[in-house]
């Protein structure tokens, strides 16, 4: 369930993400970028490698979400069964 | 402390109200006016999906979004990236007019025209087909496997691997052209890419609608969560008549169950064995239900069958229930309509009076400027030219901005074909008595069959100091 929460949200942002960032940027311009990282790259490789960074990228955040919320809710459950102080 | 002891076969390591462990659901088969619409509905939408793909138009496919070569071609219309302003615009359309629809008819996207649902629909046709019905159906999942049980699940899981397939390679269809597509799959020679989007797509429909399916929309959709922001007290939803119905229950034959103190209800619980999603009508409006009436289906010739009036379960609203009087117009309707046709009209006065030509003027790197033969000074600048339009234009260049300003090449119109860019260099001469300093002049390109097709962009000419 926890790999759906993360996976499923950075799977909506990658895709909004890829529409706008493809938008302004054509894959062919990251040739460019790295002097051998890219240099082979076609569009359609630029697409799915845009596309899988922002997922990766959003699968950061969302763990990271995950495991904020988790962590909360360890330490509240753990306060209420704590014996309150007198 | 005392812990309380997990219940025989509950796993106590699952916090409570965090993920229920989602209990298979069988759909009751059902039929009705609203079983016909969504019916309808599948036929037509999916018929679109897989259809439209193979359209022609002009010689090229109808409706293709051709990333590889960035270039969305909508029937006659021709988008280049710099035209992103105008899918903007068609999404922000789209998104409006699901608010409009949701504030005033509800969750009608979700029970008629979302792929989710129109998905599952299909693959629930295949699935009574191979294992027929509801009652079949459960009472063959609890029999030890058989031939026939594994001729009928193996089937319906072939079935579904095919269409998820043939759907994955239609998506990716309207992204490359579909029609080489199918001569690559044919050669088995359909691209590493191409190969990895469809099966990707098809992997996702088999999952979604064979398997996930109401969860998606139960623990997945986000547009279920926040829709309840858009509806109100006259949105119509589907309800159980609570007082016409309750105490429900099944009175003594021959006696009117008004008369024995009981509501319309039976207690058939048809409207829970129909229902995709797996709830309860009778406890209430639920974030759950996706608004696809088939409780109605169900419950209307139950009612018949009484003898009592259709409707306990109908389309009404929160208002007409508790016998207010129902409103239509309402400020978030009017607010949400104004916003679409405003959305609207901007799209379509922007696509009337858009100029399908690009001009881009670079100045040349290497040198700020030449003297040239006549004592005159010399710019020399490269002009990309994008002809967007559907045919192929001879374009005129002009200057102006600065006294005696010449145009030295190019010499001749410029050709350039239908949706192709191309690059000029142009050289433009002034005497060297006027060109000192910088000036900002303009070049203007308009095509000589059709003058309204013209832009003008804005360029430096430099001369040595005065």
């Amino acid at each position: 369930m926890d790999v759906a929460r993360v996976l499923w949200p950075s799977f909506l942002a990658a895709c909004g993400a890829s529409v706008l960032f493809f938008a302004v940027v054509d894959p062919l311009l990251l040739r460019g970028a790295g002097p051998r990282l890219f240099a082979d790259l076609d569009r359609e490789a630029g697409y799915a490698l845009g596309f899988f960074f922002f997922w990766g990228i959003g699968a950061v955040a969302s763990s990271l979400s995950v495991f904020l919320i988790r962590s909360s809710q360890h330490r509240q459950s753990a306060r209420e069964r704590a014996p309150s102080a007198p | 402390m005392k812990l309380a002891a997990a219940a025989p076969g509950e796993s106590p390591a699952v916090a409570p109200g965090f993920y229920a462990a989602a209990q298979k659901i069988y759909p009751r088969e059902v039929k009705g006016r609203f079983s016909r619409l969504r019916k309808w509905a599948v036929f037509v939408l999916l018929g679109l999906f897989y259809g439209v793909a193979w359209l022609q138009w002009n010689g090229r496919q109808a409706l293709l979004f051709d990333l590889p070569a960035r270039r969305f071609y909508i029937f006659g219309l021709t988008l280049w990236p710099q035209d992103f302003f105008y899918m903007a615009l068609l999404m922000i359309i789209a998104a409006l007019s699901l608010f409009f629809v949701t504030a005033l008819a509800g969750r009608v996207w979700c029970g008629f025209a979302c792929p989710q649902t129109v998905w599952t629909e299909l693959f629930m046709w295949i699935e009574q087909w191979t294992e027929g019905t509801r009652s079949q159906r459960i009472r063959r999942d609890q029999q030890p496997w058989t031939a026939e049980k594994a001729l009928r699940k193996g089937g319906k899981q072939l079935l579904w691997l095919l269409l998820a397939v043939h759907t994955g390679f239609t998506f990716v269809g309207y992204f490359n052209p579909i029609r080489t597509l199918g001569a690559q799959v044919l050669g088995l020679a359909l691209g590493p890419w191409a190969t990895f989007w469809a099966l990707f797509y098809a992997l996702a429909t088999y999952g979604n609608a064979g398997f996930l399916r109401e969860q998606v929309c139960k623990y997945m959709c986000p547009y279920a969560r926040f829709q309840s922001a858009m509806l109100d007290q006259d949105t119509l939803i589907i309800s159980y008549d609570n007082g016409r119905g309750e105490p429900r229950g099944v009175g003594r034959r021959g006696i009117a169950a008004r008369a024995q103190g009981l509501g319309d209800c039976i207690d058939c619980t048809l409207c829970v064995q129909v229902c995709p999603t797996g709830i309860d009508i009778r406890a209430g409006l639920q974030y759950e239900c996706i608004a696809c009436a088939a409780c109605i289906d169900a419950c209307d010739p139950v009612m018949d069958r009484m003898g009592t009036a259709r409707g306990l379960i109908r389309y009404t609203t929160e208002n007409a229930l508790q016998g207010k009087p129902a409103r239509m117009l309402r400020p978030r309707i009017v607010v949400y309509a104004l916003l679409l046709l405003a959305g609207s009209g901007v799209l379509l006065y922007s696509l009337v009076t858009r100029t399908p030509l690009i001009l881009d003027v670079i100045r040349d790197r290497n040198a700020l400027f030449r003297e040239v033969h006549g004592n005159r000074i010399e710019n020399a600048y490269t002009l990309k030219i994008i002809n967007l339009d559907t045919r192929m234009h001879s374009y005129r260049l002009y200057a102006s901005g600065m006294e005696q300003l010449d145009i030295a090449a190019p010499s001749a119109p410029i050709a350039v074909s239908a949706g192709t860019v191309e690059s000029v260099s142009a050289r433009l001469q002034a005497p060297r008595a006027l060109a000192g300093g910088v000036h900002t002049i303009s070049l203007s390109l308009a095509a000589m069959d059709a003058p309204q097709i013209a832009v003008r962009e804005k360029a430096r000419f430099i001369g040595p100091n005065p």
